[in-house]
């Protein structure tokens, strides 16, 4: 895939050559919006909101990494996502017996693909670090899962959010401290691959 | 705890993003306190189980269609040619209702006595001044009864000597059979008045009607083919 090319093709109002563009970066953008958002149907609705918005503003890249310009417009429809919600918070449904009271432990929000038994690790994994993510400030959020996660350097990650260098520095340290803390109430919960590893670091 | 630059500058070590001389100078620290060595170990767990999170697919494609973006179909140039011709009769059409509607009050304003006098045949103020449009109209309706009562009108407007006609008191008495009165000034009232209804001639619409329609039928035939060309190309644009 020549990215320039699609790019400047996109540039001069080539809707299939952006598509190419979505078709390559779509799982890196949905994501970083989960990890931000924390709900899938969210992060859905951002993921294309930020695809929609790009395409509109891509006269406006001007060079420079691709991914860090996408992942600015992703994380700011996340932003307006979060205001929005801010603004028009949502009650969750109580869940009620069939005799109209309130269950104690509503199964209902598992997911009703997996019983904790069948759970794997990997999933338990996620569901510990999406919570320790969900804790943190959006601004350290949105820093530790571009870099962390989406294994972007700080340069990237400084351009995709606007601020300087030595402020991503700053928020990764916190973000990772913050959530080192975190998880640590779910140890137990962790996969074995992460104890071990982290007896062996020790 | 460590203050925070040490924190800082470990979780920058952990990434590669310290200078050679600042990474030399923080592993002889490191080496030397294990507190610091325990902060490293904490911040490399915490960013080795984030790396571990397994990257979640998009579950459906983000790909966007041109309905989305509000992208517009190109249009052939003919399509602006049409479209600027439906425009363009439009504004004529309502300019000719406009000047139709507006120039002849103005016009027919300013001289309508001298276009009535002009379609009455009648000179400035020596005609017996009174004598208007009721009279004119009881001269032109001849046979009607109640002329005779306006016979005498007739006959004041031709008070001239008239040698070998009967007087008025005869006149009267014959109104049974006749109610004109024959007199040479009648009969030129008469024929003044033949031309009827002045007013509505000088009425006439300035722009012809047929000037309207042919605007009209070009304003209508331009936006159905600029309609047909815009639908074409959305259809062809998918």
């Amino acid at each position: 895939m020549d990215e320039t090319a699609l790019i400047h093709s996109a540039q001069n109002g080539d809707l299939d050559s952006f598509n190419t563009l979505i078709l390559h970066y779509q799982d890196s953008v949905f994501h970083t919006a989960l990890r931000i958002l924390g709900d899938e149907d969210l992060a859905q609705d951002a993921a294309q909101e930020a695809f929609i918005s790009a395409f509109r503003s891509i006269s406006t890249f001007r060079g420079g990494s691709f991914k860090a310009w996408l992942m600015r417009t992703v994380t700011n429809a996340c932003y307006d996502e979060l205001r929005r919600q801010k603004r028009r918070p949502t009650t969750p449904l109580e869940p009620e017996t069939s005799d109209g009271e309130e269950m104690d432990s509503p199964k209902w929000l598992a997911d009703p693909n997996m019983t904790p038994a069948e759970r794997s690790e990997a999933d338990e994994l996620e569901h510990a670090v999406q919570h320790c993510l969900d804790a943190l400030p959006v601004e350290f959020r949105t820093v530790v899962v571009m870099a962390d996660i989406q294994g972007m350097d700080y340069s990237e990650v400084a351009t995709a959010s606007k601020v300087p260098l030595g402020t991503i520095k700053s928020r990764l340290a916190r973000a990772r401290l913050r959530l080192r803390e975190c998880l640590r109430g779910f140890e137990e919960l962790l996969p074995s691959s992460y104890r071990l590893q982290e007896e062996g670091n020790r | 705890m460590k203050n925070f630059r040490d924190i800082e500058q470990l979780s920058a070590y952990l990434d590669v993003q310290l200078s050679p001389s600042d990474s030399a100078r923080l592993e002889s620290r490191i080496s030397a306190d294990p507190e610091l060595a325990s902060v490293l170990s904490d911040l490399r767990a915490a960013r080795s189980i984030l790396r571990k999170l397994p990257a979640r697919k998009a579950p459906r494609n983000f790909t966007l269609t041109r309905k989305m973006v509000g992208l517009k179909p190109p249009l052939p140039r003919t399509f602006s040619f049409f479209r600027l011709s439906t425009a363009f009769a439009t504004f004529l059409l309502m300019l000719t209702f406009a000047a139709n509607s507006v120039i002849p009050r103005i016009g027919f304003g300013a001289a309508a006595p001298m276009a009535a006098q002009e379609a009455y045949g009648i000179g400035g103020g020596g005609s017996g001044g009174g004598c208007e449009e009721p009279c004119i109209q009881s001269l032109a309706v001849p046979t009607e009864a109640p002329v005779a009562t306006e016979a005498p009108a007739a006959a004041e407007l031709a008070p001239l000597p008239t040698e070998g006609l009967p007087s008025a008191s005869e006149d009267t008495a014959r109104v049974g059979e006749t109610a004109i009165v024959e007199t040479p000034m009648a009969k030129e009232l008469e024929n003044a008045s033949v031309p009827q209804d002045p007013p509505t001639v000088k009425n006439e619409a300035i722009i012809p009607i047929a000037w309207q329609v042919g605007l009209l039928v070009i304003g209508l035939i331009s936006a159905g083919i600029a309609f047909a060309i815009n639908q074409n190309a959305k259809r062809k644009w998918g």
